[in-house]
């Protein structure tokens, strides 16, 4: 327990010293809630209002929680192989397990900052959300889910991308095309066919889309993302993500040869 | 038994042996120097013996296990800085010695101690991306000599250090020494090398000499070694050289040349005498005991300097 509390404490601290991870996992999604809450709005009836601007305080949360998972993971893991640290722990009596809880912990702990700043400012801003203490519950369980398929997506391309500057720019990559072509960006009625199933295969904008279904109401949502084999397959497809992640870094993460 | 012991150790890298049946034995709180260039296997050896990496084949032991049954006992310091620029030096300190298992106020007694014999104590809540290269190399030893840390391996860890950085980094070392810790010390550097009680010289993969410095030099640099430099590098300064060098050896270098002699004294004068006559201005001539580096050279033919690049 004190190997994992040593890890988590340190990338913490480096985290929340790290002006660039900041920036693009709080800044940089608020930035997108006070542009899409003033500019975004415009046409929709006053009484819908309140509840895109809960839609698009939502889906930058979402957005907050695949950087924070996909870049700044990978960016911490890259990080300390290119300075030698991972040299340095592969030494030391630590098993990679304690080493990758204590990471897991940190990174989710800065999304669950990132989450609950990006909502009170879309909040500040007039957003409002439906749902009472299941739907709140339920959205936390799909807010898991996105935490865990992006850190599986974090922990693929912090294993196989050596260069920091590469991981970094890998998981932000990955991050804003999938947001793009998903419809965390455009409306899901607007991407084109092949594009919406991908949407709902995604477990990534199929869990967005979930929440935004119990805390923005089911209108701002073009499709049922909370079907039984939608709930299952979002599910499912989080966890392969996350396991075929924790895999790969537990076998080759912590090798140098 | 031997602190550290390894035996007919065999490394392969894409068909090329990096270690090529190496031998080593260190006993317990011996200071041992593992000298040799870029390249020579010297830090694939270190990174072996620190459970970094593993060996094709030979045995490799650390106070009779196997160093990943060792990791307790062992204190590795690779030539990377390594640890957290983001982080205060206390910080860096009390995350290492969480990672050994001591609970947060042991961590932290430890880390001000540390911090105090290091003299970073005013540095200690700066963080380290505002230390010196020399402070944050300190920092570094100190997370490798925790209590129980019997071993302690260093991999170059004086290159980019200025000299006053350098000799406060080996002060540190000696008192390192006085606790029984046995240290390996991988370098490049002779003058380095010539602190050690041993010395072994690694080339392609093999040991090709070990002892104490001042054994190494009687046995393989009897010579003495007469620097020159000229004016201008020309050949025909090489070939009046040739003449008074043993074996017709001279090592070139940026400023001049080195040649060796086991009459230093007489031949000093000669060699000043002769490049006159043949036109050349002698801008400096000195002559010095051997060094590690000499004997790196009388071994391999080749200078440790080039060969390291």
């Amino acid at each position: 327990m004190r190997q994992i509390s040593a890890a988590y404490t340190k990338a913490v601290k480096e985290l929340l010293r790290e002006k660039a991870a900041l920036f693009w996992t709080i800044a940089w999604p608020i930035i997108w809630v006070l542009i899409g809450s003033f500019s975004f709005t415009g046409s929709a009836p006053q009484g819908v209002v309140p509840y895109i601007k809960g839609s698009i305080a939502i889906s930058m949360m979402v957005f907050a929680l695949m950087i924070a998972g996909m870049s700044n993971l990978p960016a911490s893991i890259a990080g300390d192989r290119a300075n030698g640290l991972l040299s340095k722990l592969i030494s030391m009596p630590i098993k990679p397990y304690k080493d990758f809880i204590g990471r897991i912990s940190a990174v989710i702990t800065l999304s669950l900052l990132a989450a609950a700043l990006v909502i009170v400012v879309g909040t500040v801003v007039g957003a409002r959300f439906t749902g009472a203490g299941v739907e709140i519950a339920q959205a936390i369980g799909f807010v898991f889910l996105v935490i865990c398929a992006s850190a599986g997506v974090g922990l693929i391309a912090g294993t196989l991308i050596k260069n920091l500057q590469g991981a970094i720019m890998t998981g932000v990559g990955i991050a804003v095309i999938t947001s793009a072509i998903s419809g965390l960006f455009v409306p899901y009625e607007g991407l084109p066919v092949p594009l919406q199933t991908f949407a709902r295969v995604y477990p990534i904008s199929s869990a967005q889309a979930s929440i935004v279904h119990l805390l923005a109401g089911p209108d701002m949502v073009a499709y049922n993302p909370l079907t039984s084999g939608q709930i299952a397959l979002t599910i499912a497809l989080s966890f392969a993500l996350l396991l075929a992640g924790t895999v790969l870094y537990s076998r080759l993460g912590w090798k140098l040869e | 038994m031997f602190a550290i012991h390894v035996e007919n150790l065999v490394k392969t890298y894409d068909s090329r042996r990096v270690l090529d049946g190496v031998n080593l034995d260190v006993p317990e709180g011996e200071f041992y120097a593992l000298m040799g260039p870029n390249g020579s296997g010297k830090t694939t050896l270190a990174s072996i013996i620190a459970a970094v990496k593993t060996q094709d084949s030979g045995i490799v032991e650390v106070y009779g296990n196997k160093p990943a049954q060792a990791k307790e006992s062992i204190g590795y310091v690779p030539q990377e800085n390594f640890s957290s620029p983001k982080l205060s030096g206390k910080e860096n300190l009390i995350y290492f010695a969480g990672l050994l298992g001591y609970s947060r106020s042991q961590a932290n007694q430890l880390a001000a101690g540390m911090l105090n014999k290091l003299g970073l104590s005013e540095e200690a809540d700066k963080r380290v991306d505002k230390y010196s290269g020399g402070m944050r190399k300190r920092l570094e030893v100190a997370t490798a000599i925790f209590p129980g840390i019997k071993v302690l391996i260093l991999d170059e860890p004086t290159t980019g250090l200025d000299p006053a950085a350098r000799r406060s980094f080996f002060s540190m070392i000696q008192e390192i020494m006085d606790r029984k810790t046995s240290i390996i010390l991988i370098t490049h550097i002779g003058s380095d090398a010539e602190l050690a009680s041993r010395v072994g010289l690694i080339d392609n993969g093999k040991m090709i000499a070990e002892g104490t410095p001042d054994e190494l030099k009687r046995k393989h640099a009897v010579e003495d070694v007469i620097t020159v430099e000229t004016a201008v590098k020309t050949d025909s300064v090489l070939s009046v050289l040739r003449g008074y060098s043993i074996n017709e050896k001279v090592a070139e270098s940026e400023t001049g040349y080195k040649i060796y002699s086991r009459n230093g004294d007489r031949v000093l004068a000669d060699v000043v005498r002769s490049l006159d006559q043949a036109g050349h201005k002698v801008m400096r001539i000195e002559m010095a005991r051997p060094t590690l580096e000499d004997v790196f050279f009388r071994l391999t033919e080749r200078h440790l300097q080039e060969a390291t690049g």
